[in-house]
């Protein structure tokens, strides 16, 4: 690869992050015209939230189960496996919650609203409400922000709550650990706000705006063909896991 | 402030002349309803309109010809704003388009129907939910007269007993009427056709034209046409405009205008395969594309 390509490669890179910049700036801007349109938030809401409520909860319980079953072998070493789930809940609320949460969200919910906006496009629904004198905006992107923002911190909650009890099935129930110091020592340790709040409440808004813009915006840009759709609904994945994964470090860097 | 539906298609009911009380839709052919003025449009590097220039009088049906790519989409993106010109005026009931802010554009598309060439209906909702969008987001009545109205309007276009249908149900035919009763929910000034007879059979292509024409009689509506299908067009439009190489090259009324004489009209309107318009895309030299050495005349 030529530097010339090199170059314009980076620009348009940039580019594209000053654009989506530059577009959440009209979707804030029209957010307050987006409240008359609630039901369409709701509907939006059941979509990207509810309906993705039967993923985010396998996958919360495997990930605590599997965590229970390498901690144990790990904290087993030591004779620490009291300690079980405080680590556990502790490695979920902090990171695991938030940012498999979140990565599944942009596959499963990030890639439909791509999709969705992208197919809009193509059969010139948008043009149509535009025709109509409705603002796409706060008609189609802004319910689907919002509902994102929204569904993020509570799908969280589920994940981290099914982890918990994945790592509680795998450690008490399988392994042996006393229930009694799973949980005491898990209570005594995991702080409110210094772990469940910045991952569930500070973490999993980041990651939700983030996700749900990065889908918005590349549904809404996209060119109105089905390759174009097709390669904006892979955007949407590969943005949004670089970006949740880099907002990862630096939130906790941040919140530490 | 929400607005109130005029209620012209009361007119579509009624076999008595219905006067047009709305002060505010001037019905005299005095002066254009559309003024196109030195458009000039480049797009990737072509010119699309070159200085063009074009009216489109009031309450008739006004035809845009011309062959593929000569921007005739384009042109009614201009009249409705979607789309800004490099130089020129696009002037809509004395309004220029170009100067419009958004919130003035929108209020001006709320008197613009607009017929798109793949019907562009959302998806999401039924029939009757696609009819009554434009009222729900633009007006404060209630549910009954919401209901009324759409129903009034589907039966228009002859489809109220599809109001429960979801769009993927639809034909095509069914779904470019469809999309005619959500563009005619306001009873608009001008309707803008977007390749209407596009893939209808000759049974929903007569359909559409005699919709057309019964709106634009009735209603008063200012109507323009972009199509190809030249009987379809010789037999609703009462004007033609003949546009090619970003100009108007003729104009007229449809049983006069192939007669001018002029290459553009016999080629477009004798369907000839070669003329001013090329049949081959401008292209280097064939003998060299093909790997031959280069004749020496």
């Amino acid at each position: 690869m030529s530097a010339q390509t090199q170059r314009n490669m980076v620009a348009e890179a940039l580019a594209q992050i000053g654009n989506c910049g530059l577009f959440l700036l009209t979707i804030l801007k029209s957010v307050p015209r987006s409240f008359r349109y609630g039901r369409e938030t709701v509907r939006q809401l059941w979509f990207v939230g509810a309906m993705s409520l039967t993923i985010i909860m396998t996958c919360g319980l495997f990930v605590g189960m599997v965590l229970g079953l390498q901690l144990y072998y790990v904290l087993s070493i030591f004779g620490g496996t009291a300690a079980s789930g405080t680590v556990v809940a502790i490695a979920i609320y902090r990171e695991l919650g938030p940012v498999v949460t979140a990565l599944l969200f942009a596959g499963r919910a990030g890639t439909s609203i791509t999709a969705e906006i992208g197919l809009m496009r193509a059969t010139d629904q948008i043009a149509a409400m535009e025709m109509m004198a409705v603002d796409p905006i706060a008609y189609v992107v802004a319910p689907r922000f919002l509902a994102g923002l929204i569904a993020m911190p509570l799908l969280c909650s589920v994940f981290c709550a099914l982890g918990i009890f994945g790592g509680h099935l795998v450690g008490v129930t399988w392994l042996g650990i006393d229930n009694g110091t799973f949980w005491s020592n898990m209570t005594a340790n995991v702080d409110v706000w210094k772990d469940v709040v910045n991952g569930i409440v500070y973490k999993s808004v980041a990651f939700g705006a983030v996700v749900s813009l990065i889908a918005v915006f590349q549904g809404y840009t996209t060119p109105p063909t089905s390759e174009g759709v097709a390669y904006a609904t892979t955007r949407t994945v590969v943005a949004s896991s670089i970006a949740i994964l880099a907002l990862d470090f630096v939130l906790t860097a941040f919140l530490m | 402030m929400a607005r109130e539906p005029r209620f012209g298609y009361l007119v579509l009911l009624s076999s008595h002349p219905f006067p047009m009380t709305d002060p505010v839709r001037p019905i005299t052919d005095a002066e254009p309803l559309v003024s196109v003025r030195g458009l000039t449009t480049v797009l990737s590097g072509k010119t699309i309109f070159d200085a063009l220039d074009m009216d489109i009088p009031r309450g008739r049906i006004t035809a845009i010809m011309g062959p593929s790519g000569t921007g005739k989409t384009t042109l009614l993106k201009h009249i409705t704003g979607q789309m800004a010109g490099d130089a020129g005026q696009v002037l809509v009931n004395g309004q220029d388009v170009g100067e419009l802010s958004r919130g003035q554009l929108f209020k001006l598309r709320e008197q613009i129907g607009y017929l798109f060439q793949n019907s562009a209906l959302l998806t999401d909702f039924d029939v009757f939910e696609n009819v009554a969008f434009p009222l729900r987001q633009h007006t404060d009545l209630s549910e009954e007269l919401i209901r009324n109205v759409v129903l009034l309007k589907l039966q228009a276009v002859g489809l109220r007993g599809a109001a429960a249908l979801m769009p993927s149900e639809l034909s095509g035919g069914m779904a470019r009427r469809v999309a005619l009763a959500r563009a005619i929910v306001f009873d608009p000034m001008l309707i803008l056709y977007d390749e209407p007879f596009v893939g209808l059979d000759p049974i929903a292509l007569n359909q559409v034209l005699k919709l057309i024409r019964t709106l634009n009689d009735t209603l008063g509506i200012t109507s323009v046409l972009v199509a190809h299908e030249l009987d379809a067009i010789k037999q609703v439009a009462d004007h033609i405009y003949l546009i090619a190489n970003g100009k108007v090259v003729a104009q007229g009324d449809p049983k006069t205008i192939a007669d001018d004489g002029s290459p553009w009209t016999r080629q477009f309107f004798g369907g000839e395969a070669d003329g001013p318009v090329p049949f081959q895309y401008p292209a280097g030299d064939y003998a060299q594309s093909l790997g031959f050495p280069r004749s020496q005349a």
